[in-house]
């Protein structure tokens, strides 16, 4: 297990989120720049109105694998803290579903970075969308995740000291 | 062994229930658990191919062999974001 870094805020929440105060907090004095994605609720899908959404997660899993994606952009952009914060429930149209804020030194790390997360969390968090429309609900197609082919080798495989 | 079986988004709606437990023979992989879920509920066989698995929350292939005590997911294609 990665240890979290102490000031990064990694959540699901059923409540609006706040986003202005998580694009504050993660602001330090030795930041030059914040970057900050704001996901929200769309009023149209596939040319249809929808009404409402509703997210559920596999919630200890994808806490997990936004944690994941949180250590990811330390160990490979010049990030400072990571907010990454998904929304569960109902939401409304033009409320935020997620919201990522990222502080950097330098802006081109904090955007590289925020791009990185959102692509990432889209592709590989298990959180799940239903649409409403006036006339139905439909999950939507959502991507499949990564993952391995074949298990790994068991213990037959010489032990690594 | 007994294994935790864990439904999500449309899995969830065909099952009717979002977890069971499942009685299972020792050495038995995700494979034959899916199949073992399926055998009572055709529908869901038809969504395998779009499937992914977790094992203790990890993606694990579908030859992964299971522990008694495992908690096992079938993930339908994520929509997060």
């Amino acid at each position: 297990m990665i240890a979290p870094h102490s000031q990064d805020r990694i959540e699901l929440t059923h409540e609006i989120i706040p986003n202005a105060a998580i694009a504050h907090e993660v602001r330090a004095d030795e930041d030059g720049a914040v970057a900050t994605f704001d996901g929200c609720v769309r009023n149209h899908s596939h040319g249809r109105s929808t009404i409402y959404l509703e997210y559920e997660a596999y919630e200890s899993m994808a806490l997990s694998k936004m944690q994941e994606i949180a250590e990811h952009l330390h160990g490979n952009f010049a990030v400072n803290r990571v907010a990454i914060v998904h929304r569960l429930g109902r939401l409304e149209i033009g409320e935020t579903s997620v919201f990522i804020a990222v502080s950097a030194a330098h802006r081109a790390a904090a955007f590289d970075a925020c791009r990185y997360a959102i692509d990432n969390l889209k592709k590989t968090v298990p959180i799940w969308k239903k649409e409403f429309f006036a006339d139905g609900a439909v999950w939507a197609d959502g991507e499949i995740p990564p993952a391995p082919a074949a298990a790994e080798t068991p213990a037959s495989e010489p032990a690594s000291n | 062994m007994l294994v935790k079986v864990l439904y999500f988004g449309r899995l969830k709606e065909l099952c009717g229930f979002s977890e069971e437990s499942v009685e299972l023979r020792n050495g038995s992989r995700i494979e034959d658990l899916f199949a073992h879920c399926a055998s009572s509920r055709p529908e869901l066989g038809k969504f395998r191919p779009s499937l992914v698995a977790a094992r203790n929350r990890e993606f694990a292939a579908w030859d992964t062999a299971l522990c008694s005590g495992d908690e096992v997911g079938f993930l339908p294609p994520v929509s997060g974001g």
